[in-house]
């Protein structure tokens, strides 16, 4: 539908329909039409205007569309009357997709444009982090950004509010005067969090290696909290349990990101309402801070047989609280209680009831040396600025903010706040902060808009400065460094070597880590282990510390595959991952001690390796309670192939629930759905790949039973192929590199250019996808593959209505 | 350039120069005198809850003013005479789209009647609600024109509902067909949207520059942003135009808000963010609602409890299933109670907002005398994704309008003329609004 330019350069068939052209028409006489016609329109779609060859180029939408549903094996439906034989769909179908060949090598390259484009958040944070060195998260409170085509940096999407603005104007202030003042001076204030009850059970062999750190025990807590500013905060951990008389104290520790700050101890045997409290510095944003008991089953009475007995006194803690006094004895004595002192409490389930934060205590006052020499280039020391400064620190602020050098009219503007400050008698720098303040609320820095002059040419080259922007918001998520600007500068940044040789400086440099976070946190959706909410009934090993030990073990894998270059089909399957003990432990591994993340080799595992076997990636894609093999489904059909599946059906029959008893488990139930044709259209796609995946539960452990019945883990795909467990699963998957790479290629290519995919990109995809594949999947071929493309690195001129076909 | 003028000191200014933040009655003598004779202003809310209702234990069987309140409508059975329970009403905007995504469906043609556009590109489109009507017709009368809340984190990446955009699932207002308008989670940020952000504790000369900056900075952006937008493309000019509205509206708004001069201290310390537990949450928004009003802040708001198709699950009583795959409940009775639990505790806790704006001084009555306020879903029974015999309720005396009523109404009757009613009583009346046949006479 979307082909107007499409059709004005390709070259239509002139000669009357060849054999294969009336076949491929009569074949949709015969079996579409009974449901695809005029009157009917099946699922949207009619095929009635197809009389003549032209329909082939004019509707490439609907025709792709065809070509899919045949590919797939979902049409003609199961229950349709007229069931072609397979090698008459295969005839059909590669017919349809010689004309596409045909079509796409006769097309013109053709840009696409990419209107006005404003930062989203993540993109706002960065560029001020790096224009002036503060990395406050000013954009927090922002409304959150709309997406489309599953990314936020969308650019018909991005629209702007008076909200939003509004939040401009504050965040401009905050990050503004934090670089030239220092940060804000906040009141002190107490955050308070409970912690969740989780039955700690003592094992029974204690000489048996266990978590040392206690980070992995159910006897430790751990919060996310965001610490406002760099200061001093207190730590207060109030515990709750147990520890058997006669044993050594308590060994509590203060943990923050994983690192131990400050041991506690704690010499008592009812640990209730008892606490230890710390003082400590930490630096603003946020951080998990952990509370748990080092060394637990260790230092306890020697009749638990535990490592390093403790040698302390019997009579040492007998009561609840201290040491006995000579009148507790007399009462003992008087009762007939004989002092066995190691039996008077003997539980070991301390524990802890709550983590209190306050501050910040002495936070850090003035702005940060690094901070004021991005702002005051002009060379001069406070208090000894001239009159030229003003003009000076003004034009190379906003140089660097408008990503190009900033006409004479431009900085004008800026130069009257600077005065007016002075009239109203602030201080020189108080004048430089309005000047900034409303350079960073200005269009030319929100919004990354494209001015090259365009020719009678359909593409042209975007300038230097444009394609800089281009480069570093799409694997940085942030502004140009200076590099790439001066680059800009000399014109050379187009060259294809120079090109080639900043994608590769680039991806190797820390601020690649935003490919990361925002890419692959949404095209893998992992940013949503943040939001995910397992019921710790049902999961009691789930805590803080274990969601983000999961999103560090995705984020150090995906960033392994751009550092060093690995094949994309490391996704799908990969003979290594990367664990900290606590992942360790929760995969059932050994030999992984401490916080620290490790590779290690999974290739004898029954878990096996890739994106499929991440606790976090299992995890987003189940309920609360339970997985859900159609949820699995879904995101393995969206994310890593790109074909999601199809909305339902208006009229969902419901399922007969006498069928069925209700204690069936939860793959009989889903059996049920599949025996219904209507249902099953969709569903045999879905739940096969959940299937797969069952031997992992709702947050990703393995699991041989599933409540009373065995994991069933077998199933069918779509075409006939059969698998038992996740590793065959898996090969299959990975039998073919092709459609994971296509699928890639789609998205990786959607966020770069930050606009959806319309027909004519197809050719550039196609060369693009055929570039990665001829240099082994390596995933540096895919960025510079794209970045190389002329939808990158031109753009054309149009002034038809936003926002397109998305792609279903 | 106007940014060279100094302004006086405002009274508010004085007033949070005095010390620490009091929290002050609204006392009628701060009101200018000419407002005093004005009638008492009318307010709207909606509050919303997804994922339908187990209607047999919502709808009373009996009409008129003696009817019975079953068990989930139970706990409004206190506020009787100030509630009308409106029966069967259909949501016509959802059932003429063919095709699945009923939640989107269901949130996203709620409150214009209009039919929603599937799209997951950026290309949404429905209608305007009608709270943005009465917020056109507002305009400039408070700081706010209206103001838009949910209790879910909206953060979630990912096509929202079968090839509807998240926009749908999560906003309930529409500025206009093209423009969702998406809602506040954060606690704080309502506050600091509703009283600025400025540091209380600067003095008053501080204060004074740093508006006077501030006004300056727009003006001078507003200049900038006209200039770029010659020689740019037809979709640039429109991003930038966008730009533009908003730079006006938040003008105008630091206008009226000097011109109103409420000088009112709210009563609540400026919430530090989004509390752990549910319950506190949504009471902090219902309080910031009640404050909202009555400080004239703004008289429209609607609330999200959760975004349609939801999956919040309520351990605190006893539900760790999450919402929405519960009320597919497939006639499996163990799964509708636990829906109809949610329903009850929702229900609830609705009641703290009545309660609240029931006891706080507004004229001479309270706030609810002077509200219009809609509580309940665009979908009745969840399972079936029925967009009909919508579960509603209007409470409030706005217009004089008295409640103590069940009253089921013809079939076929669009929901809108439910809307028509809210903005007649409201002093909003419109000649025609959507699909609306008329109001309804309740």
């Amino acid at each position: 539908m979307r082909s107007n330019k499409y059709v004005a350069m390709s070259i239509l068939v002139v000669a009357s329909a060849t054999g294969a052209e009336r076949e491929t028409l009569a074949f949709v006489q015969k079996t579409c039409m009974e449901c695809h016609n005029a009157k009917d329109m099946q699922g949207g779609i009619s095929l009635a205007g197809v009389q003549h060859t032209k329909t082939f180029t004019q509707d490439r939408v609907i025709w792709q569309k065809v070509y899919d549903m045949l590919d797939s094996g979902l049409m003609p439906p199961g229950d349709a009357k007229v069931q072609p034989p397979a090698a008459e769909i295969d005839g059909i179908k590669n017919w349809i997709k010689a004309e596409f060949d045909r079509q796409d090598a006769a097309a013109k390259p053709f840009a696409g444009s990419v209107s006005a484009r404003r930062l989203n958040r993540v993109e706002y944070d960065n560029t001020v982090r790096d224009l002036l060195g503060v990395d406050i998260h000013a954009s927090e409170n922002f409304p959150p950004d709309s997406a489309a085509f599953g990314f936020d940096n969308i650019s018909d999407a991005l629209k702007v509010s008076p909200i939003l603005l509004e939040r401009y104007l504050d965040a401009a202030q905050n990050v503004v005067r934090t670089a030239i003042f220092g940060p804000e001076k906040l009141k002190p204030s107490f955050t308070h969090f409970s912690a969740p009850f989780r039955e700690h059970v003592r094992p029974t062999d204690l000489m048996k290696p266990y978590d040392l750190t206690g980070l992995s025990s159910p006897s430790s807590t751990h919060m996310v909290h965001r610490f406002p500013v760099t200061g001093t905060y207190s730590f207060k951990f109030i515990t709750n349990g147990h520890r058997p008389n006669q044993s050594e104290p308590a060994r509590i520790a203060l943990w923050i990101d994983g690192k131990m700050i400050q041991e506690l101890p704690l010499d008592a045997t009812d640990l209730e309402g008892q606490f230890v409290e710390y003082k400590a510095k930490v630096e603003a944003g946020e951080h998990i801070v952990s509370a748990s008991y080092i060394n637990q089953y260790h230092g306890l009475p020697p009749s638990y047989k535990g490592p390093e007995p403790s040698k302390r006194d019997p009579v040492a803690l007998v009561t609840v609280r201290g040491a006995l006094t000579e009148k507790d004895r007399e009462t003992f004595r008087k009762l007939g209680t004989s002092i066995k002192t190691d039996r008077i409490e003997t539980r070991v389930d301390n524990r802890f009831e709550s983590i209190d934060i306050g501050g910040p205590f002495e936070q850090s006052a003035g702005p940060s040396a690094a901070s004021l020499r991005k702002v005051f280039v002009c060379g001069h020391a406070a208090g000894k600025h001239t009159n030229a400064c003003a003009r000076t620190i003004v034009s190379s602020f906003a140089n660097k903010a408008f990503r190009r050098p900033a006409t004479p009219a431009e900085i004008a503007k800026y130069l009257p706040l600077v005065a007016l400050a002075k009239q109203q008698g602030d201080s020189f720098e108080e004048g430089i902060a309005t000047a900034l303040q409303a350079i960073l609320v200005s269009p030319q820095f929100l919004f990354r808009v494209e001015r090259t002059p365009v020719a009678k040419a359909d593409s042209v080259p975007v300038s230097d400065y444009e394609l800089a922007s281009r480069l570093s918001y799409f694997l940085w998520s942030s502004t140009p460094d200076s590099t790439l600007l001066r680059l800009a500068a000399s014109k050379t940044l187009s060259q294809p070597a120079v090109l080639e040789a900043q994608v590769k400086r680039m991806l190797v440099d820390p601020k690649a880590k935003a490919l990361v976070a925002n890419f692959g946190g949404q095209w893998l959706q992992l940013r949503n282990i943040e939001v995910s909410t397992p019921d710790v009934q049902k999961f009691p090993d789930w805590d803080e510390h274990l969601r983000r030990s999961m999103r560090t073990e995705m984020e150090m894998f995906f960033e392994n595959i751009i550092r060093m270059d690995r094949p994309i089909s490391d996704f799908l399957d990969a003979n290594y991952t990367f664990v900290n003990e606590r992942l360790a432990r929760f995969y059932g591994m050994d030999g992984v001690t401490g916080n620290n993340f490790q590779k290690v080799d999974v290739t004898n595992t029954k878990r096996g390796g890739g994106l499929l076997a991440q606790a976090g990636i299992l995890t987003i894609s189940s309920y609360a309670t339970r997985t859900s093999p159609v949820l699995r489904g879904k995101w393995v059909l969206e994310n890593l192939l790109n074909t999601p599946p199809p909305p339902p059906p208006p009229a969902v029959p419901l399922l007969d629930e006498s069928k069925i008893g209700v204690g069936a488990s939860l793959r009989e139930q889903m059996e049920e759905h599949r025996k219904n044709a209507v249902c099953a259209s969709c569903h045999s796609r879905m739940d096969p790949i959940g299937f797969g995946l069952e031997n992992f539960n709702g947050i990703g452990a393995w699991r041989e039973m599933d409540g009373k019945s065995p994991v069933n883990a077998a199933g069918t795909l779509v075409g006939g192929r059969s698998f038992n467990g996740p590793k065959e699963f898996k090969a299959l998957l990975t039998k073919d590199p092709e459609p994971f790479a296509k699928a890639v290629t789609e998205k990786m290519f959607t966020y770069a250019m930050g606009r959806g995919i319309e027909t004519y990109d197809t050719p550039v995809l196609k060369s693009i996808h055929a570039s990665l594949t001829k240099q082994n999947y390596r995933f540096s071929a895919l960025i510079t593959g794209i970045v190389k493309s002329v939808p990158f690195r031109m753009r054309s001129v149009t002034d038809k209505p936003l926002l397109a076909s998305a792609k279903e | 350039m106007t940014f060279l003028t100094k302004k006086s000191i405002s009274r508010r200014t004085i007033l949070r120069g005095a010390g620490a933040a009091v929290a002050l009655p609204f006392l009628d003598a701060m009101r200018p005198a000419m407002a005093a004779a004005a009638p008492a202003v009318s307010r709207i809310a909606v509050v919303y809850v997804p994922n339908g209702i187990v209607m047999k234990d919502w709808t009373p069987t009996a009409t008129g003013t003696a009817f019975e309140f079953p068990r989930i409508l139970k706990p409004l059975e206190a506020y009787r005479s100030d509630v009308t329970v409106v029966s069967g009403l259909a949501n016509f905007g959802a059932i003429k789209v063919t095709g699945g995504g009923d939640h989107a469906k269901a949130a996203g043609s709620f409150l214009s009647g209009a039919s929603p556009k599937r799209t997951i590109g950026a290309d949404v489109h429905s209608g305007v609600s009608f709270d943005q009507i009465a917020a056109q017709k507002l305009a400039g009368k408070t700081a706010l024109a209206s103001l838009q809340m949910s209790c879910e984190d909206t953060r979630m990446v990912g096509n929202c509902d079968t090839g509807f955009a998240c926009a749908y699932t999560n906003c309930l207002s529409w500025k206009d067909e093209f423009t969702p308008m998406s809602p506040e989670v954060n606690p704080r940020s309502v506050f600091e949207r509703m009283f600025g952000s400025m540091d209380p504790g600067l003095d008053p000369e501080t204060r004074r520059r740093r508006e006077l900056y501030r006004r300056s900075i727009l003006d001078l952006t507003m200049d900038s942003a006209k200039q770029i937008q010659t020689n740019l493309g037809t979709n640039d000019k429109r991003k930038i135009d966008e730009y533009l509205t908003s730079l006006r509206e938040i003008e105008s708004r630091i206008q009226a808000a000097e011109k109103n001069n409420a000088a009112f201290t709210p009563s609540i310390e400026k919430p530090a963010g989004i509390p752990l537990e549910f319950v506190d949450y949504i009471k902090l928004m219902y309080d910031l609602q009640v404050i909202a009003f009555q400080a004239d802040v703004t008289r429209i708001t609607t609330m999200l409890v959760g975004r349609e198709g939801s999956v919040r699950t309520y351990p605190e009583i006893g539900v760790r299933d999450p919402h929405h795959p519960l009320t597919h409940h497939r006639g499996n009775p163990d799964f509708i109670e636990k829906v109809a639990q949610i329903n009850m505790y929702h229900a609830e806790l609705f009641t703290y907002f009545l309660k609240r704006l029931k006891e706080t001084k507004d004229g001479d009555g309270n706030l609810l005398d002077h509200s219009a306020i809609l509580y309940g879903s665009a979908l009745s029974e969840g399972n079936s994704h029925n967009h009909r015999d919508l579960p509603l309720i209007l409470a409030g005396h706005a217009g004089g309008r008295k409640g103590g009523q069940h009253v089921k109404v013809e079939p076929n009757t669009p929901v809108t003329n439910l809307f028509r009613t809210m903005l007649d009583t409201t002093g909003n009346h419109v000649e025609a609004f959507s699909d609306s046949t008329g109001a309804l006479s309740i």
